[in-house]
């Protein structure tokens, strides 16, 4: 258990084993990034470029394919829509989890059952609804459905469950209210919680692409599925642009995931709960 | 201190994406509102007549550097009153629902282009297709000869087919020459192509690929001659042909292993264009869409000749064998749109000539207003030694008497699940003629 | 479990939390669902105008429908993977957590698939299963199995494959949700046990597994939702077929409203998938008593 122990056999046994099944899950992503550097012709038929095609790469940034605009689009869309998913659904799961009001369980459920309904088929009355709020073809019609998040409701809700009921007892008598709980104990406890649900909230918005196909028909509105359309032609695909242009478009991803670990990583076991 | 760096961190997220709120607040500005890019040009453009500029928007399916940005940039010069916007949707579900979403709001798609009857056939449902055949300054039957009636709905036209379509087999000329065999005659059928493939195919090259998109062309060519449903309203989907024509893919499978079978080709994703260009395939059974490939011998290289023939019929006795092809690109008014005079009068020009520099890709205009030798020059230029000269005439630019599908989807969709079953062996060839005129009948209920 | 009686003083507050959120539920999720929900007794096309009530033809067609009654049973075997990505999840998380050297980079690895190209994921898939030369079928026949399975290109096998595709898929998802959740298990605790003497078996399944049954009961939860209301995988893999035998009922759902823009009938199914995943759901919370401890 101790991790300063130095170099443990067993333990590099572990890593071996695991970073051979890693290998296994990131073949797509290799892939990904082989097929970028390949030319038209070369798809499909070999695991590793000819030679290092960089004119994908060049012409994703340049030109009619020009990405830049909806890197744009989609982090603000996707920043936005988090940060407003993560501070909305911490204050209900506080709610939820914390405060034993009438009907909680069952209006809980109802949350929950919200989940269930597929996208498909609210979809025309959300466009009515849009089209009348006048949020049709902007960014609003994204990222304000986007705010909120059912699963982050649930997620935070365990999580604050799992926070031990004696630290927030003893605070509550002596005389703090549920916001000076919620806020100065509660928050600061959960940031695993937190980071994790912003990772994965993160990257849904990132890849939304149903939801910015219909609501969004302005070619300067796109975010990045919507570019990525581009490479889809009329019979075929230009399958060295796309993978260029998905390569591109994980960096964020893999980005937000690295500053989320930290806060996973440093969670409260070592450190609040006793002190 | 861990606290703040967290409070720090969060802050930072919220007001980086503030920012980028503010940044882009002006693209949000809906049309009409004062967003400052059109109002500037519009002022610096014409300067005399401020306001009356219409702004039109067109739905194509077609990539925008594939010759429909150089269409509209042509009008815009030569129209600074009304100025046309390209917006390129994909022609899959998806892309459709969007261009249908968006002509429901009628606002942002003036003009827009359907691809299949079917799909104009639920826009016509819509409401939101005008009636062209209203229209006292254009005689769509006369400009677009006798094929264009196929895109008559209910008797009229709410749309005019600009492009003339094309479905045919490519052949590699080296590989038939090596072989000794011609080019096949205008009326071969599926067993000349069967034994031609047979002798054509070797180590790793397959007698025969096909398309994803011309895979079912013998099928559909064959069921819009006999009709869908015979006299008593029974469906035609057990008839004869279908079952002969199934049955020789299927050999070809199994037997010859000539092309290849089909559960391979689906889970290879074989792209069957590049492999036809690289020699890996001596026949080709495509759409004209492959011109834009084959022509591009920079990224796609090959030193062979490229050969043509039809779309073999089943039987030679087979009558009213229908060939692929006949008019596409059915370009639409919106009944919804404020400005239908402006995009009607590009609709006109547009099938006129205006579409021109997408014929280097492969789309020939319809309209006879259009000069085809014309067209054929900007197709072939630079490759006009890589084609067969004779066989490119007779057949490409040859004309047959054609068809546009009409079965519903949910009929096309059932009659593939039952033809898979077959070509994976799930199911004999009676079963599957049989699932699928029931299936058939069942919709038509 | 212990009462608290001071959770349920100040129960305004507990309104005041979930207001905020209550509104954009209520305008996003439960009106446009109403509105679905009268969709089902009607004909409506998408986008056509003409719309006339049909009192319960939906219905009596569902349950004449053949397709319907097929993608249930997709749907079924597509939820397998739920369970089983689960249990993977939480052993690697496990690992992840304490046992290995480079966890940053190997928790990265295993989270890549879920933000993977979709294209990507389905193109590697597709290769890894080929089922005459793909690597998997080679290695099956070296270990002595004459005629592996089709996989995808087979009707039998598809569902199958695309469960085996869907648990690799959301295995760095569930993992990351678990490695949060391993968090709050103090180090503590699990020192208190080793000296115990409890072995590392005795320590993850009486001590540690319980501690996350929370967590645990989040993502079956949600997973089992999830998993029945998504196709992604499918959509980019094999399109429901081939002969559809991957379309799965949310998929089925899809097609009929996108592609055939049935939506009164779109909304039939929907509602009837609603029934179902609401009732699993039910019955899940109510079992929990049984094995979350909060």
């Amino acid at each position: 258990m101790n991790p300063t122990a130095g170099l443990s056999k067993s333990r590099l046994l572990v890593t071996v084993l695991m970073l051979v099944a890693g290998a296994f899950m990131i073949v797509p992503f290799l892939w990904m990034i082989s097929t970028s550097f390949q030319s038209a012709s070369e798809v499909f038929s070999r695991w590793l470029p000819s030679k290092l095609d960089w004119s994908n790469h060049k012409r994703i940034w340049t030109g009619n394919y020009n990405f830049v605009p909806y890197y744009m689009n989609s982090l603000k869309v996707s920043l936005i829509s988090t940060a407003g998913a993560v501070f909305l659904s911490a204050f209900a799961a506080y709610g939820f989890a914390r405060v034993e009001f009438k009907g909680r369980n069952t209006l809980f459920l109802v949350y929950l059952s919200m989940m269930m309904i597929p996208p498909q088929v609210i979809f025309v009355p959300k466009f009515i609804m849009f089209n009348w709020m006048n949020i049709y073809n902007t960014h609003w019609a994204l990222i304000l459905p986007g705010m909120f998040s059912i699963f982050g409701v649930f997620m935070l809700r365990q999580f604050f469950m799992g926070v031990p009921r004696e630290i927030t007892e003893s605070a509550f008598l002596d005389g703090a209210g549920h916001f000076k709980i919620f806020f100065r104990l509660i928050l600061p406890l959960a940031k695993p919680a937190l980071a994790t649900f912003a990772i994965i909230d993160f990257s849904w918005h990132w890849n939304d692409y149903e939801n910015a196909l219909v609501f969004l028909t302005s070619p300067k509105l796109y975010t990045i599925p919507l570019g990525l359309q581009n490479f889809i032609l009329e019979n075929n695909v230009d399958y060295n642009g796309m993978m260029a242009a998905s390569s591109a478009a994980i960096v964020p991803m893999i980005a937000i995931f690295l500053l989320g670990q930290k806060y996973i990583i440093q969670g409260i076991a070592s450190s609040a709960v006793k002190g | 201190m861990r606290k703040s760096k967290w409070w720090m961190a969060s802050m930072s997220v919220v007001l980086t994406a503030g920012l980028l709120a503010g940044c882009g607040s002006n693209g949000d500005a809906k049309e009409g509102g004062a967003s400052s890019p059109s109002g500037s040009s519009e002022s610096s453009g014409n300067s005399g007549s401020s306001g009356s500029k219409t702004k039109l928007t067109l739905w194509g399916a077609v990539p925008a550097e594939a010759g429909p940005q150089a269409v509209i940039d042509a009008w815009n010069s030569e129209n600074p009153d009304i100025e046309v916007e390209y917006l390129r949707y994909v022609n899959d579900d998806g892309g459709n629902l969007k261009l249908d979403t968006a002509l429901m709001t009628g606002q942002d798609a003036d003009l827009f282009i359907s691809y299949s009857l079917t799909r104009l056939q639920k826009r016509v449902d819509a409401g939101v297709a005008l009636d062209l055949s209203a229209k006292a300054d254009y005689d769509i039957d006369a400009q677009m000869g006798p094929d264009a009636a196929l895109w008559k709905i209910d008797g009229k036209y709410y749309g005019m087919p600009t492009k003339k379509n094309m479905s045919f087999i490519w052949l590699n000329k080296q590989m038939l020459d090596d072989a000794g065999l011609p080019v096949p005659p205008l009326d071969w059928t599926w067993d000349d192509l069967k034994a031609y493939a047979v002798k054509l195919k070797k180590d790793n090259v397959y007698g025969l690929l096909q398309h994803d998109s011309s895979y079912t062309a013998t099928l559909d060519g064959t069921i819009a001659g006999l009709g869908d449903t015979n006299a008593e309203g029974k469906s035609n989907f057990n008839n004869e042909l279908w079952k002969s024509h199934l049955q020789t893919l299927h050999d070809m499978m199994f037997v010859d292993k000539s092309t290849p079978e089909y559960g391979e080709q689906l889970t290879s994703k074989m792209p069957v264009d590049t492999m036809f260009l690289k020699g890996e395939a001596a026949m080709l059974s495509a759409g004209e869409f492959i011109f834009r490939n084959a022509n591009n011998l920079a990224e796609f290289p090959h030193d062979f000749q490229i050969a043509f023939a039809t779309v073999p019929r089943v039987t030679a006795d087979q009558k009213d064998f229908k060939y692929p092809g006949g008019l596409g690109d059915a370009l639409s008014v919106n009944a919804k749109s404020k400005n239908q005079d402006a995009a009607w009068k590009f609709a006109k020009w547009y099938a006129d000539g205006g579409m021109l520099p997408m014929a280097s890709g492969g789309r020939l205009p319809s309209s006879k207003s259009v000069s085809s030798d014309e067209a054929i020059k900007l197709l072939l230029q630079g490759v006009e030694n890589m084609y067969d000269v004779d066989s490119l005439n007779k057949v490409v630019f040859g004309s047959f008497e054609s068809f546009q599908l009409s079965i519903p989807q949910q009929v096309i969709d059932a009659r593939k699940e039952e033809y898979e079953k077959y070509f994976l062996n799930k199911q004999d060839l009676d079963t599957t003629l049989a699932n699928m005129a029931k299936r058939h009948e069942e919709f038509i209920k | 479990m212990k009462r608290h009686s001071w959770m349920r003083k100040q129960q305004w507050a507990g309104y005041a939390f979930i207001l905020p959120n209550m509104v954009g539920i209520l305008l996003f999720f439960i009106i446009p669902a109403l509105f679905s929900f009268g969709l089902m007794f009607t004909n409506y096309q998408f986008a056509n105008p003409n719309v006339s009530f049909t009192g319960l033809d939906n219905l009596k067609r569902m349950f004449q429908d053949d397709q319907f009654y097929r993608a249930i049973k997709h749907t079924g075997i597509f939820l397998l993977s739920v369970p089983v990505s689960l249990v993977l999840a939480f052993l690697v998380a496990l690992v992840l957590n304490r046992s290995v050297y480079l966890k940053g980079l190997l928790r990265g690895m295993f989270f890549l698939p879920y933000i993977s190209s979709g294209v990507a994921v389905a193109f590697v898939w597709m290769l890894l299963f080929q089922p005459s030369h793909g690597p998997i079928n080679e290695a099956l026949r070296w270990i002595g199995i004459a005629s592996p399975p089709g996989w995808f290109a087979d009707s039998d096998t598809a569902m199958y494959a695309i469960d085996i595709v869907q648990v690799w898929f959301m295995l760095g998802y569930n993992m990351i949700i678990y490695l949060a959740a391993l968090q709050e298990v103090s180090a503590e605790q699990m020192e208190a046990a080793t000296i115990d003497g409890a072995g590392k078996g005795t320590i993850t399944w009486k001590i540690v597994w319980p501690l996350v049954s929370p967590t645990t009961f989040l993502l079956l939860v949600t997973g089992l939702i999830m998993t029945m209301k998504s196709f992604a995988i499918i959509q980019a893999i094999t399109q429901g077929g081939p002969s559809g035998s991957t379309t799965i009922l949310s998929l089925y759902v899809y097609k009929t409203a996108f592609s055939y823009y049935e939506m009164g009938y779109a909304s039939t199914v929907s509602w009837f998938l609603f029934a179902v995943i609401l009732v699993i759901t039910i019955v899940q919370w109510i079992g929990q008593k049984r094995w979350v401890h909060y």
